[in-house]
């Protein structure tokens, strides 16, 4: 047996009892979710609250007979005889498992309550939306009324929504296991072929006008880390007129695309995708004349386009997305000289500079 | 009593011959830890790779493809070629010591079920030189994920790596419980059976009942993705929800396969240096025996995002596991109350175990709560949780044994300093990688994602985990160059340098072929104490 060290001097066990405390705190700090955005995702909440008091409680506790123990109990020079030879004691086994029992069925009690009410489901829906996931993107299908007619289905990563009132999910995978999951909901569920899960949520009123980020959950191939999207909370009246907005344009034949004519050939500027990237992040276009933009989707199955926005924000050009390996002629109608960006709709990550002069 | 003849090396065999034909269960063991630490150093690497990807936002060393391969090699090696292994190595080497036997029953099965091992690392990373390289669908690989439309022959070779482990695995269990059941010595009745024996016992029980499950399953998907079986992949008629079904019907059990023994190093562990016996022996193996029953009905708490688990049975099993678990750790403490401890390595290893573990636990109970899971399910959250339970726990104690076991295995002791430098670098940069994953999982981040959102707030931290994933790296330098110096000039151990309890110590370091010449007399879990203590004991 090695002999015992000497202690630490009382000062630096001082230090690094501070540092141990304020490494603690910090990090008890930061062991909260995000504020929940949704009636479902505070019942959650509070759920979590309630676990986190628990398990901070038992932490203290038990690491601090912990540490007690190495403290009080080291072998001192002098301890020669053996110390008492303690097998056990009963008493002692029925406290701490009965204590134990009583305090994991109250939670169990508790979690199956807020069970019930976060995966509570309404009969009369105000809205019902089917999430469509497939490597490696969402698509989003407002349902009508009889929650079978798809109204309108978008296909860019905005998924937008009404607040105060109950929305409708269903999930519906073409390929792999995916899970929707938006962390400020609190909740996550999987997307998986064969079956359609189902849930509900009502975004708080007060969130209205935010966004909020979503994301795949459930590892779903290569690029999964791509596989992202956006919730945008709008007002009832708002998302109504964005909705109807939606249905009308998608309602309208599209117009035939322009073609450039009059016998003087227009610029062509070529791009590509390949692995969820553009080749290009800067693409350079003449002033004050329509160009196209020849863009080919090398990804197979994987769906891309290019949207153009200028410096404001305004979005002055959104292509057809289209899944690869294919190929477009996007007509773009005449720019006025400066710097735009361009994007893919899908994946909102892909993005470079157009320069127009 | 019972006497063995003593025979030393055979004289005709080479070093390596007898290396690598030996069927002594002591040197078969020292085999698996060998392959282990191995195991676990490359599966380090591939963490390392991992680790320094996120480490910014960006895709800046690997491909989304490369990644995806080197965090699920990563967790296979990890789960499947190293803390299962190092723990049976740590079974194969003691069990028979400690229940006064000669050897395992089957010694050549015995060396089978070790070979195998290096065979399947060999196959699952032959992946890497295939065209599409390792398999990448996770340690999990979910149909349909795994099926061939989308993953390569890397995920067949990663199938058959996994059915060989699993032979080894059953086979190696068969020899255990046989081993337990038929070759005590006299007097080491069942109830006084070393913990550590009766966590090896339990641990080849799940394996026996839990492996043959896995084995079917990947049979299956193995005629899914060869020869058109229509199992898993509901395009061809097929259930994705089986997949994890019968996946984790071996998976969560193996949980317990992966901790267990861990658990039994240090019931081990902790009375030695103590000076005291393990508080609540009985009360230990109950907690043992019921951790393996109701490890059997809790493997859907995996799959409460799946919309197809009956979610309050499996949240109330998860809640009631976690009781024999509080049991046991109230039972390490109290051994440690009012004992006289000794801070060598081996102890420090414990207790980093008890508080890192206690930690995994605690964290593993918020997932028990379904809507709460709901938020947390796979994201880094559950990346903290796992590794809290199989790095803060049976690392530690695979460690902790690694020290403690030294001297009898080689006759020499590790060095102390070193070995304490080690713990240090270890703790410190076990926290630092795993604790801010809780924070990453709580504020959304997923787990298995190649690149995030620079916008997201989670580059800080993500950098903290990596710097704390290269300061386990470099704790491991004074461990490598520990194990050299006392190859080299270690210092010698004496049988019994801990003033062990158990029978491993009744013998010579290293002990000779089939273990004893003699052994004291069995009349409780401590006869190596009692034959110390006998004159002055009560």
């Amino acid at each position: 047996m090695s002999k015992p060290r000497p202690r630490l001097p009382r000062r630096a066990r001082n230090l690094a009892a501070l540092v141990a405390v304020a490494v603690l705190l910090a990090g008890c700090a930061g062991l909260e979710p995000p504020a929940a955005v949704t009636a479902q995702g505070q019942d959650t909440r509070n759920l979590y609250d309630l676990v986190f008091i628990v398990g901070v409680a038992i932490f203290v506790l038990v690491e601090g007979l912990i540490i007690f123990a190495v403290l009080r109990y080291r072998r001192k020079p002098t301890d020669t005889e053996l110390p008492p030879q303690i097998h056990g004691n009963s008493v002692l086994e029925v406290i701490w498992t009965v204590i134990p029992t009583a305090l994991v069925v109250v939670l169990f009690v508790l979690s199956w309550q807020t069970l019930n009410k976060v995966n509570a489901v309404s009969p009369s829906p105000a809205l019902t939306v089917r999430a469509v996931a497939a490597q490696f993107q969402w698509s989003f299908e407002y349902l009508a009324a009889d929650g079978q007619t798809v109204q309108y289905e978008q296909l860019a990563p905005e998924l937008d929504l009404p607040v105060g009132v109950d929305v409708h999910v269903i999930l519906r995978s073409k390929d792999v296991i995916h899970a929707f999951y938006v962390p400020k909901f609190l909740f996550k569920r999987d997307v998986v072929p064969g079956r359609e899960n189902n849930f509900d949520f009502t975004i708080d009123a007060a969130d209205a006008n935010q966004t909020f980020r979503g994301q795949c959950a459930e590892f779903c191939g290569t690029f999964h880390s791509t596989m992202l999207f956006s919730v945008k909370a709008l007002t009832p009246t708002d998302f109504n007129a964005w909705l109807q907005g939606q249905i009308k344009a998608a309602a309208a034949t599209p117009a035939p695309a322009p073609s450039a004519s009059g016998g003087v050939a227009a610029t062509t500027v070529e791009l590509s995708a390949h692995n969820i990237a553009f080749d290009q992040t800067a693409l350079q276009a003449p002033a004050g004349q329509p160009f196209v933009i020849k863009f080919t989707n090398n990804d197979p199955g994987v769906t891309h386009n290019v949207a153009i926005t200028d410096s404001s924000g305004q979005q002055v050009f959104k292509g057809e997305i289209f899944a690869g390996p294919d190929s477009r002629q996007y007509p773009i109608p005449a720019l006025a000289a400066g710097t735009y960006s361009f994007a893919c709709s899908v994946h909102p990550q892909m993005t470079g500079t157009l320069t127009v002069k | 009593m019972a006497t063995t003849t003593l025979r030393t090396s055979t004289g005709y065999r080479s070093g390596l011959y007898e290396w690598l034909t030996t069927t002594d269960h002591k040197k078969i063991g020292i085999l698996y830890l060998a392959n282990s630490i191995l195991m676990f150093l490359l599966g380090g690497i591939f963490a390392l790779v991992v680790r320094l990807e996120l480490a910014q936002p960006g895709l800046q060393f690997l491909s989304d493809s490369a990644y995806n391969q080197a965090f699920t090699i990563h967790a296979s090696l990890m789960l499947f070629l190293f803390v299962i292994p190092v723990l049976a190595g740590f079974g194969n080497y003691i069990v028979p010591l400690m229940i006064g036997a000669p050897d395992m029953a089957f010694p050549r099965i015995n060396a089978f079920s070790f070979w195998l091992l290096p065979l399947a690392a060999i196959v699952m990373l032959s992946g890497f030189a295939t065209g599409g390289g390792a398999a990448a669908a996770g340690w999990t690989e979910y149909s349909p994920l795994a099926q061939a439309k989308y993953e390569g022959i890397g995920t067949d070779l990663w199938i058959v790596a996994l059915l060989l482990i699993g032979t080894s695995s059953i086979l190696g269990a068969i020899n255990f419980i046989v081993t337990i059941f038929k070759m005590r010595a006299p007097g080491m009745t069942l109830l006084r059976m070393p913990v550590m024996v009766w966590t090896v016992l339990v641990t080849s029980i799940l394996v026996l009942m839990a492996t043959p499950v896995l084995t079917s399953a990947l049979i299956m998907l193995f005629i899914d993705r060869n020869l058109g079986g229509h199992f898993f992949d509901p395009a061809t008629g097929g259930n994705a929800i089986l997949w994890q079904n019968t996946f984790w019907f071996y998976s969560h059990p193996a949980v317990y396969i992966m901790v267990l023994p861990a658990m039994g190093i240090i019931s081990e562990v902790l009375p030695v240096f103590s000076r005291k016996p393990l508080f609540g022996y009985k009360a230990f193996i109950f907690a043992t025996a019921a951790i393996g029953a109701l490890g059997f009905s809790v493997w859907a708490h995996h799959m409460f995002t799946t919309g197809a688990v009956y979610l309050p049975f499996f949240s109330f099993m998860t809640f009631l596991i976690a009781i024999p678990t509080g049991v046991k750790m109230f039972n390490w403490i109290a051994t440690m109350f009012r004992g006289q401890l000794t801070f060598s390595t081996p102890l420090l290893y414990a207790i980093g175990f008890l508080t890192m573990f206690l930690i995994g636990g605690i964290n593993g109970a918020f997932s028990a709560a379904v809507p709460v899971d709901f938020a947390i399910h796979d994201t880094y959250w559950v990346v903290a949780h796992i590794h809290y339970v199989l790095f803060g726990g049976s690392v530690f104690a695979v460690f902790a044994g690694l020290y403690y076991w030294w001297p009898k295995m080689f006759g020499r002791r590790l060095n102390e300093t070193l070995g304490k430098i080690q713990f240090v670098f270890m703790f410190i940069g076990f926290n630092l990688t795993f604790f801010p994953m809780h924070i990453l999982g709580l504020s959304g981040m997923p787990r298995r994602i190649a690149d995030y959102d620079p916008n997201a707030g989670w580059n800080d931290l993500n950098l903290l985990a990596t710097i704390g994933g290269f300061t386990i790296a470099a704790s491991l330098l004074p461990f490598l160059w520990n194990v050299f110096i006392t190859f080299r000039s270690g210092e010698p151990a004496g049988d019994d340098p801990w003033e062990g309890n158990t029978l491993e110590w009744a013998t010579s370091s290293p002990p000779p072929p089939y273990n004893f010449d003699h052994l004291p007399e069995i009349r409780s879990e401590r006869p190596v104490f009692d034959a110390r203590h006998r004159a002055t004991h009560a």
